[in-house]
């Protein structure tokens, strides 16, 4: 019926990924019997800023909205996209098309039936205040099929759309029609996700509880990312705000909390020991990077930069930022994901090169100036990444100076072309999310390095238009020999995030925000 | 006195102006921008522009200037940014937090201070006034932070005796209330017991010593009475002084305390505010945390008029 509708057949893409849907999962955990009831206090370092899902790409935001609210896409524990409110995904042969036919009977929290009609409303409002509203730019107009289906109509073919579109950086949550007709961070806190809202009191906590009426996804056999099938057995959840990592630590070991983020390295190892508490390690949480302004000297001279590069020992500046929780990886995407582009830049990143760095520096037009590396105190691994690179540089005859200001004002400088040469910073949900958000910052008018190449046009565009993954991994294999010769940002480690929970805390698994279904507290 | 009161009141007018214009122009001369916040490290000079057109911070500096002082006399701070809030609301329901955290601090560091002063300037030059002394030196010098965290170490993760954090408001259990603010009161009050306690000591040696003192010991009255009644009342005149000064102390000390204890402040939030360029928040905030600042001081005054006629007269 719907093919006919459209006149467009079901893709294998299509077919692919509503075959995996029912396909995928995981059992909700092995090992000891869950136990349904209690209240876990989780502590986290900020303040959500809203909890409009919609609108907010914050982290903290996230750590809670990923338990209210639901997408019609989500991604699956392997960061792949997999159907959450749609039952599954359609697409045209020529990708001018998709279809989502929606799950029946999901419940909103506040009772209601979600139909189509709220899927377009929450839609067409992200549309016009989502934080991250650039994935649907491709969508020409998203139409209602059926009480139970919509179907999106694209300006353009775009084989990556579902990836975008399974973001949850601000992601496109389904709310009730009448609360998508508010202004944004107006609305009522009401998703279909397996804990409703309760209570937020700014600077203290916010207040989650289990939602009876959840209705999981039974395509699936367990829980998989933030999607998949999913099981509440806690009745309440409360988020601490405690903004200081020692206070974090106590609260943990005092037993207030029983799941702490952010936890510093060395109280970490210390908590190892520690029988009644685990410890996480979420190793793939960031990218620490070195970004060039490509538009102030002497960074706009590209053997310049070659020279920065090839004066950097990427190992020194990962054990001195991260206190000593990093690992070394030369590659723009993580080790044993999809678009890993392999050995390339390999032999450069592996260890500094101070002969060829001199050489690239004569060959330049430097002259002594100052070489200004922008960072803050805000993040720590900014600031002592900073200091090590300073040095590294200063060796081979760069005159390195750090300009240390507060983070608010990092984010002025960077984005003008006066006062910075190089900018430690770390990256963490692009990369996690895949080559897209990585490649995006070098080409167009975002880029991190204020100017761009030809060359990282052409394969970025390659990327998201790709038919077929190799087309794909080849295209982010360019965007990869490219950042080692043009030098646009510079790679110097992975960074992980340490998590810790009271042993009682059973089913937890880390991941990009922490989820509270499939978890429970033992007695 | 009446007229003497009304008179101070008046002269507030003016220091509240000049705080209000002084913060209003710090925040335009500090760099960075709330827009830039918003939109994060990513954002385009394009939606950086429309995010400050959307907030007016693309009007001149005089115009904002104006709106802010136009609204404020009609009694509104504005709307936050980032909270999406009225200011007088986020501030006021943070009130009690960062109140009752300074009273009580004040409270402990008064009666301790003073009763250690006593005990120091009574049992001059013995061990006693030795080990008092060091006491309050010990106490002026220790970092809140540090010893914050030594008591959350001991008293709540050891002992088990109070949270390591956060607020229970005292309509909803006034014990609860008791117990979380404890340790964050102790931590901010410690600094100014020692304060209190080294101007209490000199102040009634000075005391101890005049004529007045040596009468009435002199006509037999006991020691306590002398100590107590005669020397303490005239020995804590400038104590009261310190108190007015020293509630603006505190209540900039919050700032501190209400971070390690995670307490939901004014502190708090006007430390968030500065790091996100909040400006509506920090011209606000500040501006009711100097209003208070100001009438505590004006009290203090009047206080000083009842407990030293010479003042009154004088005037």
């Amino acid at each position: 019926m719907r093919d006919r509708q459209s006149g467009k057949s079901t893709s294998v893409l299509g077919r692919a990924i509503a075959v995996a849907a029912a396909m995928l999962g995981f059992a909700a955990t092995s090992g000891s019997a869950q136990v349904a009831g209690g209240e876990l206090v989780l502590a986290q370092s900020a303040n959500p800023p809203s909890l409009d899902a919609m609108t907010s790409s914050s982290e903290s935001a996230r750590n809670i909205n990923m338990n209210i609210f639901e997408a019609l896409v989500a991604i699956d524990e392997n960061v792949d996209p997999i159907p959450m409110l749609a039952k599954s995904i359609e697409a045209s042969d020529d990708l001018l098309t998709y279809v989502f036919p929606l799950r029946e009977g999901v419940l909103f929290h506040n009772g209601k039936e979600m139909t189509a009609e709220d899927v377009k409303a929450s839609l067409e409002r992200y549309r016009e205040m989502g934080a991250t509203r650039g994935m649907l730019d491709k969508v020409k107009e998203i139409e209602i099929t059926g009480p139970y289906e919509v179907t999106f109509h694209m300006s353009e073919a775009t084989p990556t759309f579902i990836e975008g579109f399974s973001s949850p950086r601000a992601p496109a949550v389904i709310i009730p029609a009448e609360e998508a007709a508010k202004p944004a961070n107006e609305i009522e806190i009401i998703g279909t996700g397996p804990f409703r809202f309760v209570e937020f009191v700014p600077d203290d906590h916010v207040t989650l509880e289990r939602f009876d009426g959840y209705v999981p996804n039974e395509d699936f056999q367990g829980a998989t990312g933030f999607g998949g099938k999913k099981t509440a057995y806690l009745d309440r959840a409360i988020y601490r705000i405690i903004p200081e990592a020692g206070a974090r630590v106590a609260a943990l070991e005092a037993g207030e909390v029983q799941w702490a983020d952010q936890i510093p390295v060395p109280a970490a190892k210390r908590m190892m020991s520690d029988e009644t508490l685990n410890v996480y390690e979420a190793r793939q949480w960031a990218f620490m990077t070195f970004i060039m302004n490509w538009n102030l000297p002497p960074t706009d001279d590209v053997n310049f930069r070659r020279a920065v590069l090839y004066a950097i020992e990427p190992e020194e500046v990962m054990a001195i930022a991260t206190e000593g929780f990093y690992d070394l990886n030369h590659g723009w995407q993580y080790p044993g994901r999809t678009y890993n582009a392999g050995d390339i830049g390999k032999e450069i990143y592996e260890t500094a090169h101070p002969d060829k760095a001199r050489e690239f520096l004569a060959q330049s037009d430097y002259a002594g100036e100052e070489f200004l590396i922008l960072t803050d105190p805000n993040y720590a691994e900014h600031s002592r990444a900073a200091v090590v690179l300073a040095g590294q540089l200063n060796a081979i005859g760069i005159n390195a100076v750090v300009k240390q200001h507060d983070w608010a004002t990092v984010l002025k400088i960077r984005h003008s072309d006066e006062g910075w040469n190089g900018w430690t910073l770390m990256q963490g949900l692009e990369p996690f999310l895949g080559p897209y958000g990585m490649a995006a910052k070098m080409t167009g008018d975002k880029t991190h390095m204020r100017g761009t190449d030809p060359v990282f046009d052409e394969a970025y565009d390659r990327l998201i238009t790709g038919k077929t993954v190799q087309d794909r991994q080849q295209a982010f294999a360019d965007i990869q020999t490219a950042i080692y010769d043009l030098v646009p940002q510079i790679k110097l480690g992975d960074v992980g995030r340490m998590q810790a929970g009271s042993a009682r805390l059973k089913g937890f698994r880390p991941f990009r925000a922490p989820r509270l279904n499939d978890i429970w507290l033992e007695d | 006195m009446t007229r003497y009161i009304f008179s101070r009141a008046l002269s507030a007018i003016p220091v509240l102006f000049v705080v209000s214009l002084v913060t209003f122009l710090l925040m335009w001369l500090v760099p960075g921008d709330v827009a830039s916040h918003i939109a994060g490290p990513d954002a385009t000079e394009a939606e950086l522009e429309a995010i400050r057109q959307r907030l007016q911070l693309d009007q001149p500096l005089h115009v904002q200037a104006l709106h802010w002082y136009a609204n404020l006399l009609r009694g509104d701070l504005g709307q936050s940014y980032l909270l999406h809030r009225p200011v007088l609301d986020a501030v006021v329901e943070r009130l009690p937090v960062t109140l009752s955290l300074a009273c009580m601090s004040l409270v402990l560091a008064v009666s301790f201070g003073v009763l250690l002063g006593v005990l120091a300037a009574t049992k001059h030059d013995t061990w006693v006034d030795q080990v008092t002394m060091t006491g309050a030196l010990l106490g002026l010098s220790l970092p809140d932070f540090w010893f914050g965290l030594v008591l959350i170490f001991f008293f709540a993760v050891g002992m088990g005796w109070f949270p390591t954090g956060g607020y229970t408001p005292f309509a909803e259990s006034p014990l609860g209330w008791l117990r979380s603010m404890t340790l964050p009161a102790v931590t901010l009050a410690i600094t100014q017991m020692g304060v209190i306690a080294r101007m209490v000591r000199s102040s009634m040696l000075e005391q101890l010593g005049q004529d007045y003192i040596r009468t009435a010991r002199a006509k037999g009255m006991p020691r306590g009475l002398v100590v107590f009644k005669h020397a303490l009342r005239n020995a804590l005149i400038p104590v009261i002084t310190l108190v007015g000064i020293m509630t603006g102390l505190l209540l900039g000390g919050t700032v501190v305390i209400e971070v390690v204890y995670s307490l939901p402040g004014v502190g708090r939030l006007i430390i968030g505010a500065i790091q996100s360029r909040d400006y509506p928040i920090v011209q606000g905030g500040l501006l009711m945390t100097a209003a208070i600042f100001v009438f505590v001081n004006i009290a203090v005054d009047i206080l000083y008029t009842i407990v030293d006629p010479r003042v009154r007269h004088d005037r």
